[in-house]
């Protein structure tokens, strides 16, 4: 259970602590954020996969016949792969990832999907992002929701960040919290003009006041007015982000690289964002598919293995779960240009020192398929819910609207 | 009945009564129909009235000889250089400077309705040639348009003309031009589409033009909509034409464009039957549209939330700032609205999606520099704008110009707040209005139109 500030003040005030006023007011209050940090402060970022990543030449079932002769002009020799076990080997792309692996510090949650699964990318992703499969137009995240559901993260300015894109995605939005999209640290900062920085102030704090006023609920304007708050609250943050400089740890020169760089920045600045989520794209690989999916996971596992070494550094690791997703995976069978077409089931990637390494569940059987695809066995919300309850301690079951099975990649 | 009828109809000529005429009623029109409006147009709307401005609007103006020049001059640089950014410019400044804004807006819109990128199709000459379509057909006739779209260069390079072949039917041009150019999801079913591509199957591009392949074109029977034979493009596109979802889909995108973001199903039903009745002509149609009560509506007022063109081009047509073209046209790619460059074949999905924290910071930064600096453009003498809002006081400075600006007039407390801010701006009285006019210019309200 967790020992949130006022908790604390009540059981502190029920046991005479504060009427008999042994603890000066400041002391009170370091230790009751203190209480609050030791379960609040564990973040998870969360890295999207998008347009599909085929997982079948991610984790690569080598073993079975049936991969080889499904996919005769793009399989992974066995040579190449880096073997898990007499089944099971990674793409040799993805090098930095299978040594952490065998370090214990990652899980393969494996045949994960939801039922009926669709082969839409837009609706596909709305599923992965809200959670809510049934739900067409989805307003709202899992993320978002677990939010709306936390007052304790919703109080503070900067719960929760999307970094590197322009537009804030549906994960993260909520009803009751603004979660800012910071594009790129450099970019989001409010230009001074001409003026000196005095005035810029000036002008920047009646711009507060102004979107200040009420407006009528869900309108457009509350809408504007709310963003702009959140634009310039945020701003501030990173700021102070900004101000402190970068680390010395190289991050590779890629666009996820660049992301999760901007990540690290912002949790070694302890603004107290709880809740990361950046995005790789161009996994939607229906032609020639070898090279570009080879240069993706590479670009993944060289720039996941360069935050989590970044953060170790900084003694900052044991507090982070990084954990992937995408919208489908890819058909068994590839397709008439060497590539594959969208598919269902597939896996999940979560990496941190506090993570049970190792495979979760079965890899999906090869022979068993629907529609030519493979069929999922473990549903992504018991994902998310081991997620939200083991690791973020948020109850699961108000944000995905019913109970699903936790997993053990995680332990509370 | 046949009266009362009438009365119902969210599309009768707004009653003189409810018809207003005040400086935020003309800048309504104005802004809905154009980009921005300067204070001269308003005030000369003002004097000449509802209709006659509407007139005005919607009927062919003479250009300028400057205009046509300047316009001439980019086009071919854009050509010579085959940058797209130079095509950009020369989009950008017919939407600053033209004396047809209706025009380049419709324009505008149907670049965002046949959402067709450079980033595929890599030829200047052809972008430029699928927009002088837009603008050929942007007061004119939808099904000519239509048409045309299917023959179009870029559109066949764009959607994979040159793979529909007679054997290998593919489907990315015939799925499109019912999902997202005629009837919208839930309109058709595959099988249409599977049949539509094979009587698009040999439309082809070759040496740069359309090109019918008479030996890839599929001449067997085919079953769209429920109408048998051997069916060609042109039969497919007048199908689609026919069906009762098209003027519907059309009326959507109008009301979302020109009138409010979520249109009531009595409003899209009359104005779907208006462009029925009108035979898909676009101009007698938004003449009612921009005559009726839906548009003058309160709830209609500052409605919409500005794409980055209405803040961007708007705002420098507003205050009359000399563009800096190929700045400003980079702007408007930060800002998530780059011309020739839409992000799928959907277009943008504009709305509350031009808004996020990022891109509010980027409209805040731009309001800084236009109003403060030189980078989008030189700004004339901020005094001359106080001077022709007929403001002389201190007072009477904040209120106008807020009220020029915002569309409406400010509340008591957004003048006190404006008041104190120009009151400590400092400098003279240029730096106070440029001062003023950054926070304005940032606001979230100024974000509506």
């Amino acid at each position: 259970m967790r020992l949130n500030r006022r908790l604390f003040l009540e059981q502190a005030g029920a046991c005479g602590l504060l009427s008999l006023g042994v603890a000066p007011p400041a002391l009170l209050s370091r230790m009751a954020r203190a209480g609050e940090n030791s379960a609040n402060d564990r973040i998870l970022v969360v890295v999207e996969l998008a347009g599909g990543n085929d997982g079948l030449n991610t984790v690569i079932p080598y073993g079975d016949d049936v991969y080889h002769r499904s996919r005769p002009g793009i399989a992974i020799p066995q040579t190449n792969l880096l073997r898990i076990d007499d089944y099971l080997g990674l793409h040799p792309s993805l090098r930095e990832l299978k040594d952490r692996y065998d370090n214990g510090s990652v899980a393969i949650v494996q045949g994960v999907g939801y039922p009926n699964p669709d082969r839409s990318h837009f609706r596909s992703m709305d599923i992965w992002h809200s959670a809510q499969p049934e739900n067409e137009s989805p307003q709202i995240g899992w993320l978002g929701a677990a939010l709306d559901h936390d007052a304790q993260r919703r109080s503070g300015e900067m719960p929760a960040l999307a970094i590197g894109s322009q537009e804030r995605p549906l994960a993260v939005t909520a009803y009751d919290v603004n979660v800012p999209n910071v594009q790129s640290l450099e970019e989001y900062r409010l230009q001074p003009g001409a003026a000196d920085a005095e005035r810029a102030a000036a002008r920047q704090r009646v711009l507060g006041q102004l979107a200040d006023q009420q407006a009528p609920q869900g309108s457009d304007l509350e809408f504007l007015r709310r963003t702009t708050r959140t634009a310039l609250q945020s701003a501030r943050k990173i700021e102070e982000v900004l101000a402190r400089g970068a680390g010395n740890i190289k991050y590779p020169a890629t666009g996820l690289g660049q992301k999760l760089h901007a990540v690290s920045r912002v949790i070694a600045s302890d603004l107290g964002t709880r809740i990361f989520f950046v995005s790789l794209g161009g996994f939607d690989t229906h032609s020639q598919q070898q090279g570009a999916h080879q240069g993706l996971l590479a670009e993944l596992s060289g720039a996941v293995n360069a935050f989590f070494q970044d953060l170790e550094q900084q003694h900052l690791d044991e507090r982070v779960l990084l954990v992937t997703f995408s919208e489908f995976g890819r058909r068994v069978h590839e397709n008439g240009s060497l590539g594959t077409d969208h598919g269902a089931a597939s896996q999940m990637f979560v990496m941190g020192p506090d993570t049970n390494g190792g495979l979760v569940g079965e890899h999906p059987s090869l022979n068993d398929l629907t529609q030519g695809d493979l069929k999922h066995h473990t549903d992504f919300r018991s994902v998310y819910a081991t997620l939200l309850e083991n690791w973020l301690q948020i109850p699961a079951e108000p944000v995905l609207g019913k109970q699903f099975p936790k997993l053990n990649f995680v332990s509370t | 009945m046949n009266l009362k009828l009438r009365t119902d109809d969210p599309l009768a000529p707004a009653e003189p009564a409810n018809r207003s005429w005040t400086r935020h009623d003309a800048a309504h029109l104005l802004r809905r129909t154009g980009f921005g409006a300067t204070v001269t147009e308003i005030d000369r709307a003002v004097d000449e009235g509802l209709e006659a401005t509407l007139q005005r609007r919607l009927a062919p103006q003479p250009e300028s000889e400057e205009f046509d020049q300047v316009a001439r001059l980019l086009r071919n640089t854009a050509h010579q250089t085959g940058s797209i950014g130079d095509l950009k410019a020369w989009w950008f400044y017919r939407m600053r400077y033209t004396a047809n804004s209706l025009v380049e807006r419709m324009a505008l819109l149907w670049h965002d309705h046949f959402a067709t990128s450079y980033g595929k199709v890599q030829s200047v000459k052809q972008m430029a040639a699928q927009n002088d379509a837009f603008r050929r057909h942007a007061l004119g006739d939808f099904r000519e348009l239509l048409h045309e779209m299917s023959r179009d260069v870029a559109m066949l390079v764009w959607l994979d003309g040159n793979a529909n072949r007679k054997r290998h039917p593919n489907e990315n041009f015939a799925r499109e031009v019912m999902e997202l150019f005629s009837l919208g999801i839930g309109n058709y079913t595959e099988a249409d589409i599977i049949e539509a591509a094979r009587a698009f199957s040999g439309w082809h591009v070759r040496k740069g033009e359309f090109w019918f392949n008479e030996l890839q074109h599929d001449t067997g029977e085919k079953t769209v909509f429920g109408r048998t034979g051997n069916l060609n493009g042109e039969d497919v596109i007048e199908l689609c034409l026919e069906q009762p979802a098209c003027p519907r889909f059309i009326a959507v995108k109008l009301l979302r464009y020109f009138v409010q973001p979520e249109p009531q199903e009595e409003l899209v039903a009359a104005l779907a039957d208006r462009i029925r009745a009108h035979n898909f002509q676009i101009t007698p149609v938004l003449g009612e549209l921009f005559r009726s009560r839906a548009f003058w509506a309160e709830s209609s007022r500052l409605a919409l939330i500005k794409s980055p063109v209405d803040l961007v081009v708007g705002s420098q047509r507003s205050l009359e700032v000399r563009s800096n073209l190929n700045a400003s046209a980079e702007a408007l790619a930060k800002l998530g609205q780059d011309l020739f460059q839409p992000p799928t074949v959907k277009g943008w999905d504009g709305g509350r999606d031009w808004i996020s924290t990022t891109t509010m910071i980027l409209r805040i930064n731009f309001a800084t520099e236009l109003a403060g600096g030189e980078r989008f453009g030189e700004m004339p003498h901020p005094a001359a704008l106080a001077r022709q809002l007929g403001a002389g006081s201190r007072e009477e400075v904040v209120t106008q110009i807020a009220a020029f600006l915002l569309g409406r007039e400010p509340a008591t407390e957004e003048t006190h707040e404006l008041a104190a801010a120009y009151q400590q701006a400092g400098g003279d009285r240029t730096a106070r209005i440029r001062s003023l006019l950054q926070i304005v210019l940032s606001t979230p309200d100024y974000q509506l139109t």
